[in-house]
């Protein structure tokens, strides 16, 4: 298993236009994919779950993978946050 | 674009219109040629500059009366500016009959004069409705179009997919079939298209493995519509695990069908997902939209919402040096 802690970095934080992005970009991985933020720790592949976590700006989320894609799966979700999930 | 020419017209209208045909009958073979009526009372007046000759010319109670108030000659002379134009027909309104003069000249020149019971104002409308519906644009389109909730719903997708078996269950469960196959539409204004289905075919399917099966025979009259606006467009597409469907449903997808936006739904198809019921929940939540609620939209609004609220206060407590 890998994991990565990231911060929220755009203006509006994980809503759910950036929360749809997540999940379907964690929907092509084959890994398990796990967003953790504070106490709850949701799947990144379900929307509801995701949308759930309410992550502001400037908060931190932990994302784990463990499966063959597991490394290439951080990355890629690592840099939607991290692009701003194209907002400001 | 269908040939209309005035027999079709008389043959099928005769009776909606309340037509006599007043002239001799090779004027039949004129033609239609858009679906404009023109009241050609300035040019029978003698202005013909613009003279709309190409539309169906009606004249009502107002334009013969001006007739009847000439000497013949002067009459004469009026009628043969206004008939030596191409004209598709004549028709004469209200009941009355036009000057022996006009038929003549009428006849002269093969434009079919016709003589209505109806009022002018009414003889219009119904012309018109006829025209329009003849006019309109219109194609055929390889889907099924189910009536769910009083939504018009059309199912589109590859052959074999399954589109008369989910019409098949929408059926079962009380909606109603309008086309299967083939789809018949065209459009009624600028925003309405409206399906049918083929005259022949009637509401008969075709289920794989079963055959050929009456809808209307097996599960009534209350089963079938013979026509229903198209409200939204639903896709059914194979399952494929790297493609991408619409997760949230803020942002509406839009197909144009003669030019006429449509709201389209494309739904991947896998063993054991039951497409019916997510029809009846398509056909209600587009209901809901038209009602001016969208609660995809208001979600994200609220999670909005609650997300800064949490900015606010993790900001309020950093700053706290207590």
């Amino acid at each position: 298993m890998i994991e990565k802690k990231i911060q929220v970095v755009n203006r509006l934080g994980l809503h759910a236009r950036p929360a749809a992005m997540v999940v379907q970009k964690a929907s092509r991985f084959k890994s398990e994919i796990r967003l953790v933020k504070d106490e709850f720790e949701v799947n990144a592949k379900s929307i509801m779950s995701v949308m759930m976590l309410a992550a502001e700006k400037g908060s931190f989320i932990i994302i784990k993978a463990w499966g063959e894609d597991e490394s290439v799966a951080v990355e890629e979700i690592a840099k939607l946050f991290e692009g701003k999930f194209g907002e400001e | 674009m269908e040939n209309v020419t005035i027999e079709k017209l008389y043959k099928e209208k005769k009776d909606f219109l309340e037509l006599t045909l007043l002239t001799a009958e090779e004027g039949l073979k004129k033609k239609i040629l858009n679906n404009e009526i023109h009241r050609p009372g300035l040019a029978l007046s003698g202005y013909t500059d613009r003279f709309a000759h190409e539309r169906t010319q009606v004249i009502g109670e107002t334009e013969l009366s001006f007739l009847q108030s000439l000497d013949q000659n002067k009459r004469k002379q009026l009628l043969e500016n206004v008939f030596r134009f191409e004209i598709p027909c004549v028709i004469i309104s209200k009941n009355l009959y036009p000057p022996s003069e006009l038929l003549e000249i009428a006849n002269r020149n093969h434009i079919p004069v016709f003589h209505s019971r109806l009022s002018t104002a009414e003889l219009t409308n119904r012309l018109s409705l006829y025209l329009d519906n003849i006019f309109a644009p219109h194609m055929t389109i390889h889907g099924t179009l189910v009536d769910v909730y009083g939504m018009g719903l059309l199912y589109t997708g590859k052959s074999g997919i399954g589109k008369s078996e989910c019409a098949l269950d929408l059926v079962e469960r009380g909606h109603r079939l309008v086309a299967d196959d083939m789809v018949n539409i065209i459009r009624k204004t600028p925003e309405i298209v409206i399906g049918t289905g083929n005259e022949l075919l009637g509401h008969l399917m075709e289920i794989r493995g079963v055959g050929i099966i009456d809808i209307e025979k097996l599960f009534g009259i209350r089963a079938i519509r013979i026509q229903k606006r198209i409200e939204v467009e639903v896709r059914l597409v194979l399952w494929e695990d790297d493609l991408e469907y619409e997760r949230l449903g803020i942002e509406d997808k839009y197909t144009r069908i003669l030019g006429v936006e449509i709201p389209v739904v494309t739904i991947p198809i896998s063993p054991g997902k039951n497409i019916t019921v997510i029809s009846e929940v398509i056909a209600m939540n587009h209901m809901l939209k038209v009602y001016g609620q969208e609660p995809a939209k208001e979600f994200s609004r609220r999670l909005i919402n609650e997300i800064s609220r949490k900015k606010r206060v993790s900001d309020y407590l950093e700053s706290d040096l207590e």
